[in-house]
């Protein structure tokens, strides 16, 4: 299937952006190999929006993220959650390696808030990593989040639905999370810049 | 003693309103049984308004005019904020008087010696360039004079003379020639002069000192003496008060929260001179709107750090008006603050980027705090207990380190435990027994799972031991 034409504008446009802007992007290991064989770069690109669709809770969505979170907050930067469904438990996050002086937790209720709060932490360079989960989000809203990670050379985690997969959005990375019943996570690549869409990962369970 | 003068001709006008209206607007004044005009704006001026018309006459030229009524405790505040304010330019500042009769309504000024901070901004055109950019920020209309003596420095500023005047001689010099019009004497005083054909400064300086006494009164000629440096002019200077307290009169009822932002990033700059002036910053800062018919609303803003930008204070107060309601319009509005600290990242440049960077955060934190209120933003941390629900709290981030050590855990905690209704039991593994102790309370003996679903997602799930009830308190994510 050939991208849309505004696909293609964007893709041009940033690539005059990358010409003419210093710094190249930093790239955090997602902690598999596999899956950052999939990805661009390498790994969880800094500047771009990651949309994850888990089909239920409880598969592994969150800690797909905890090696690359963990290395945020040892070097360093900060990492947010906002309007996360559940508490985000200290003892499992410490269990990860995660520096909790440099984890914030940002209690947005409505969509407008949840999204305006995203765009403030992504766009500030002291975060390295924003995990939103907005009650809707439309592409106009993933765009504006875009230009903040890439203003604060951040990434942006953007947990969404997984009826959201049918839909096109801009995000750089579109996963969709699933799981059998021995708890292997699979990740499907709805889209991913770089035109390595259609693969499939497979992530060993990390429960016995 | 070398004195920078500012003048603010507009003042009666500026001390009620900020922002420049298209409308053509005067302030009047009632003397005796006559009204006339004090200032007009330039909307005013372009059909043809003057200051000192009668307003009568005002009306005729333009019967829709927008008339105010002058207020002398308002341009007094205004002054008074501008003194505070000019500090931070030197420290040695002189208030000028507030004069009730309309010839004298645009004369107000105030003063600062400028010898001893010449050195410290790097000269005349630095110190000034300096001064007008905060100025022009502010939104006065001013005029600049430089003189060895305060009158003349005054004198200069109204008359335009954009020219440092370093000594007496070179002050006589250029005044010499000046009409009797612009001195800031009583207004029949040049009235008389003219009339017996002393038009100049020159003229009526050369003049017999008692001959002018006679006729014009002691405090003509000593007003000339003290224009000319031949007589001292010893005057109180301006103290900087210890706390900031600003007010803020508005002409009329401001109801638009836009409409209060003219006024609030006026005073907000003001402050940030004070700031300036003490080397100092602040962490909080208090706005109380004054309103007719009720209690004054009052807004706290606190920031993470202390800090003293006036753009950053303007976003913050800015976000946290927008999510106020105010029971009505406001009539005033108040700024102040009685606790100062030095801002950490004021050099920014200068050290590390780590200092810019923290800075930054503690920006883009209060802004989030300032518009989603102080207790939605928090870190978490964990706390040695053996209840799950006890074994993290919300904290502060920054502060903590921790090393403690915790059997594996689930990334998801839920707030509450969920009663679940078992149909057939699941795989369970990882079997965990949590018990506290008759020390302890001995509200809690559980026997944890983990649960995997149809769907392979995996639950924390728990017995109570007590009823054997089942409940859901996680997920593992």
């Amino acid at each position: 299937m050939s991208a849309s034409r505004a696909e293609r504008l964007e893709q041009l446009a940033r690539l005059c952006r990358s010409g003419r802007e210093g710094p190249p992007p930093r790239i955090e290991p997602s902690g598999s190999a596999n899956l950052d064989a999939v990805l661009p770069g390498g790994g969880w690109q800094s500047g771009t929006i990651v949309e994850l669709m888990p089909m239920s809770d409880g598969i592994g969505e969150l800690r797909l993220l905890m090696p690359a979170l963990a290395k945020i907050t040892q070097g360093e930067r900060h990492v947010a959650m906002i309007a996360p469904p559940y508490i985000p438990f200290a003892p499992a996050l410490l269990r990860h390696g995660l520096r909790l002086e440099h984890f914030w937790i940002i209690r947005a209720q409505s969509a407008a808030d949840i999204l305006w709060s995203a765009e403030q932490t992504l766009r500030c360079k002291s975060f390295g990593a924003v995990l939103a989960w907005p009650s809707a989000i439309r592409d106009r809203e993933v765009r504006r989040l875009q230009l903040a990670a890439e203003a604060g050379s951040s990434i942006g985690f953007v947990y969404r639905q997984p009826s959201a997969a049918r839909e096109s959005s801009p995000a750089a990375v579109r996963l969709r999370l699933q799981t059998d019943v021995t708890g292997q996570l699979s990740i499907d690549v709805v889209k991913c810049r770089g035109a390595r869409a259609g693969m499939s990962v497979d992530i060993a369970p990390a429960l016995a | 003693m070398l004195w920078l003068c500012i003048t603010l001709p507009q003042l009666p006008l500026e001390a009620l309103q900020c922002e420049q209206s298209e409308r053509p607007t005067v302030v009047t004044i009632l003397e005796g049984s006559v009204r006339s005009v004090v200032c007009c704006n330039p909307a005013a001026e372009r059909v043809g308004l003057k200051q000192e018309m009668n307003f009568t006459t005002a009306l005729a030229i333009l019967p829709e005019v927008i008339a105010m009524e002058r207020r002398l405790s308002a341009e007094q505040a205004a002054l008074e904020r501008l003194a505070t304010w000019a500090y931070q330019f030197s420290g040695t500042v002189i208030l000028g008087e507030v004069f009730a009769d309309v010839q004298r309504a645009r004369t107000t000024a105030l003063w600062l010696e400028i010898g001893a901070s010449l050195r410290l901004f790097g000269g005349f055109r630095k110190l000034i360039e300096q001064l007008e950019a905060e100025l022009g920020k502010l939104s006065y209309s001013y005029q600049l004079g430089i003189a060895p003596t305060l009158e003349g420095a005054a004198l200069l500023a109204r008359t335009g003379v954009r020219v440092a005047i370093t000594t007496v001689a070179a002050l006589r010099a250029r005044i010499e020639n000046v009409s009797v019009h612009w001195l800031n004497l009583d207004p029949w005083i040049p009235q008389q002069l003219q009339t017996v054909g002393v038009r100049t400064v020159g003229l009526l300086v050369a003049l017999p000192r008692d001959g002018v006494a006679k006729r014009f009164g002691p405090e003509a000629c000593n007003y000339l003496d003290r224009l000319i440096g031949a007589a001292p002019d010893p005057r109180p200077t301006y103290r900087l008060p210890p706390q900031y307290h600003a007010r803020f009169e508005f002409e009329a009822e401001i109801h638009s929260t836009e409409a209060l932002l003219f006024p609030l990033q006026r005073m907000l700059r003001e402050f940030v001179g004070f700031l300036r002036a003490r080397d100092t910053g602040v962490q909080k800062f208090t706005l109380r709107f004054i309103h007719r018919d009720a209690v004054a609303t009052v807004i706290n803003v606190g920031l993470s750090m202390p800090d003293r930008s006036s753009e950053r204070f303007l976003t913050l107060a800015r976000e946290r008006l927008e999510h106020t309601v105010l029971p009505s319009g406001s009539v005033a509005l108040e700024l102040s603050a009685d606790e100062f600290a030095m801002p950490t990242g004021l050099n920014v440049d200068m050290l590390s980027g780590a200092t810019e960077q923290s800075e930054e955060l503690g920006y883009t934190i209060d802004r989030i705090v300032a518009r989603l209120g102080e207790n939605q933003v928090h870190g978490v941390m964990a706390v040695a207990e053996h209840r799950p629900e006890d074994s993290w709290a919300t904290a502060a981030p920054e502060t903590r380190r921790q090393h403690l050590d915790f059997p594996d855990r689930p990334l998801w905690l839920l707030p509450e435990p969920k009663p679940l209704q078992l149909s057939g039991m699941p795989a369970l593994t990882g079997a965990e027994r949590i018990e506290s102790g008759w020390w302890d309370g001995g509200d809690v003996r559980r026997d944890y799972f983990i649960a995997r679903t149809q769907q392979g997602a995996a639950l924390w799930i728990f017995k109570d031991l007590r009823d054997g009830s089942w409940h859901l308190h996680g997920f593992w994510s």
